[in-house]
């Protein structure tokens, strides 16, 4: 999902003057760019450059002054317990990205190739719509669903089966963010898989591969690409989730987000540390998103 | 998206694939708005709600407070709307310490009346906070009992009015549970039973200090062995602890999903007006005792508003009749001798004198001490 600056290309021409020429040109772009970019700045830039700067004061609590300039912060994060939660909330995040693709894989090959054409949209519109309510409603609906009273349980004891204790661990996180974010792998794989060059598929069977063979060998390949392209993509929302493993997760669920929300509004206050982590975070993700860029928008072929 | 060529696809008319790219295109920018909206969302989680209440400050008619849950009802914000034509509108927050944060942040600008308890309308005293308020504005103060006149927190009471006060105790019902609850020892003699079946309060002075009472160590304890001690206990029991929530425990206490929870008397003693088969327990070896009061921040957008709030809620008539929908336990002398007499006889709501001289108010400790709190309460919650 690159999105590539449509800038104008300047042609030099020899016979007009230069400067008028030239910012003529960089009026359309100013005028398309500023906005959003005046928003991004004072947003998204200079929000983060002030946790930058926070993070180099060692142990910085609200109220005190800032002063004091250190790595103290970042050599926190290595004690044992930080990483510990680092750890989970990768573990979490890697989790749901398995669970999204191996749920969503069949679903967008089912809607992308399979299922009549007329319904296509319909399918795909009924499962972007969990998406138009908002994602904490959606984790209280599935505290209902999991507690040891709930719907889920309740229906199981009417089957005369034995009832599951999900809520509050870790089990509870995943099937809250692999049900969160599905839609978004779904929707890219089926973007992926809508492009597949059927011709090969025939070719393959008619040369005789089975149709393990031509998925593994043919399907597989041709949406790489889209398959990395949505993993990434729920690995980063999983990864600053907060809502999920705060609702589901119960007392040992601790992740970064959660962490860093406890350090700057929640009950144990260090912005220092706070800060720290919000810059591995923001490393972590720039990094996947990065990744993102470089393999997830390849053109197929290049892979056939 | 796609700078690839068009290119044949066989056995589909060019029309429907016009159609699906449109619809393709249409919900990659649906999609990468819900990814965007919902990254800031996380990233400004509790700042996203000051600036609906913010748009509001900026009418002269209204009062924004910042309080507790279960402060206030419709019916009394109607009859301060309808005696005084000023509009309130409540955020809660859950913690202390979320709303100094916020506070200190610069977020809470709004605000012209905030709940501290009492250890940190000292740590707002401190932080030169809060307004000195102008006793001469005031009209009943001394209607409130001697001690929250000239209480150790605020000496003289120069910058808060107490509203509420209360105790920490255990919400639970008996016939879940099996037994009586009595104190905080039961969940030692019975943690292997207690799979995930409690809750304690999201609040690290008051989990760290209820054990530390327990354990005969004072609340505001500062001895760094006494509170490791406190640690280990509760890293002991933390596989019967469900979660650490201070609202939100109300429906799975009812439905039986948690056995006991850890809550304020306010709020627990709403649930059991509610479901008499709940029960709410102070611990017998005491707990805390809090006080939250009313303070006006330096930064109020409409100080005048709010010193009419106070004098409204420090007439008995307007404090009794909260007390008997809301029932906290009021300061206010005049409106206790008000209040039924089932609520003055409810040991629950205000405790018996030995039992209060149990219990022990949380005070603000020393920096090293509340980096060491924090330290352990972060361990605690993410092991």
């Amino acid at each position: 999902m690159s999105t590539s600056t449509p800038t104008p290309s300047v042609v030099p021409a020899k016979t007009s003057p230069g400067w008028q020429r030239k910012l003529s040109h960089l009026l359309g772009p100013l005028a398309l760019l500023g906005p959003p970019g005046v928003w991004l700045l004072l947003l998204l830039v200079v929000p983060t450059l002030l946790i930058l700067q926070l993070s180099f004061v060692p142990g910085i609590r609200p109220g005190q002054p800032m002063d004091g300039f250190g790595l103290g912060n970042y050599l926190n994060i290595f004690q044992p317990i930080y990483l510990q939660v680092i750890w989970r909330s990768v573990f979490f995040a890697l989790g749901s990205t398995v669970l999204t693709l191996l749920l969503g894989f069949p679903v967008a090959y089912w809607i992308a190739l399979m299922a009549p054409k007329r319904w296509q949209n319909l399918l795909l519109v009924g499962f972007i719509l969990p998406l138009w309510t908002s994602s904490l409603l959606r984790a209280y609906a599935w505290i209902t669903i999991l507690r040891p009273t709930g719907v889920l349980n309740s229906f199981l004891s009417t089957l005369g089966l034995p009832t599951l204790d999900l809520l509050n661990r870790s089990g509870a996180v995943f099937i809250g963010m692999s049900y969160s974010f599905l839609p978004y792998m779904v929707l890219v794989l089926y973007a992926s898989l809508e492009k597949l060059d059927r011709r090969l598929l025939e070719a393959a069977a008619d040369l005789g591969a089975s149709a393990p063979q031509t998925f593994w060998k043919v399907t597989v390949p041709q949406t790489l690409p889209g398959i990395a392209a949505g993993c990434l993509l729920v690995f980063i929302a999983s990864l600053g989730d907060f809502v999920v493993p705060e609702l589901l997760g119960g007392a040992s669920s601790m992740t970064v987000s959660r962490l860093i929300y406890n350090q700057f509004l929640g009950a144990t206050r260090n912005w220092g540390l706070g800060s720290s982590l919000s810059m591995v975070l923001i490393l972590a993700v720039s990094i996947s998103i990065a990744l993102l860029i470089r393999y997830g928008d390849r053109d197929p072929e290049s892979f056939s | 998206m796609n700078t690839r060529k068009p290119r044949f696809y066989p056995g589909r008319s060019p029309r429907i694939a016009n159609t699906r790219r449109g619809f393709l295109q249409l919900s990659a920018a649906a999609l990468s708005g819900a990814v965007l909206s919902n990254c800031a969302r996380n990233l400004a989680d509790v700042s996203s709600e000051d600036s609906t209440s913010g748009s509001a400050a900026a009418d002269g008619g209204t009062l924004n407070v910042y309080s507790w849950a279960n402060y206030h009802d419709q019916e009394l914000l109607d009859s301060f709307q309808a005696k005084t034509g000023i509009e309130v509108i409540v955020d809660t927050y859950d913690s202390n310490e979320t709303m100094l944060a916020k506070m200190q942040a610069g977020g809470g600008s709004a605000y012209s009346i905030i709940y501290p308890s009492d250890y940190m309308v000292t740590q707002m005293i401190e932080f030169d906070m809060l307004t000195t308020l102008d006793k001469s504005r005031l009209v009943g103060l001394e209607n409130l009992r001697s001690q929250w006149q000239d209480p150790v927190y605020d000496p003289g009471s120069a910058h808060s009015v107490a509203a509420v006060w209360g105790t920490t105790g255990f919400v639970y019902n008996p016939d879940n549970l099996g037994t009586t609850l009595t104190g905080w020892d039961y969940f030692w003699e019975n943690g292997g039973s207690l799979n995930r079946q409690i809750t304690l309060l999201n609040d690290v002075r008051e989990v760290m200090g209820g054990v530390l009472h327990s354990l005969g160590y004072s609340y505001n304890s500062e001895d760094p062995a006494e509170i490791e001690e406190a640690y280990n206990r509760l890293v002991e029991l933390k596989p019967a602890i469900a979660n650490f929530i201070t609202n939100g425990w109300e429906d799975q206490v009812s439905s039986g999903d948690v056995l006991v929870s850890m809550a304020f008397s306010v709020d627990a003693l709403s649930l059991v007006a509610e479901n008499p088969d709940i029960e709410y327990v102070i611990p017998e070896t005491g707990s805390s005792l809090w006080t939250d009061a009313m303070v006006i921040p330096k930064s109020a957008p409409n100080p005048d508003a709010a010193y009419e709030w106070i004098n409204f809620l420090l007439v008995p008539e307007n404090a009794a009749s909260s007390v008997e929908r809301l029932r906290f336990a009021t300061p206010n002398e005049v409106a206790y001798d008000q209040l039924s007499d089932e609520l003055k006889a409810d040991t629950k709501l205000f405790p018996p004198q030995d039992l209060l001289d149990r219990c022990e108010g949380i005070a603000p400790v020393s920096e090293e001490a509340t980096e060491l709190y924090d330290q352990y309460w972060t361990q605690l919650t993410s092991t």
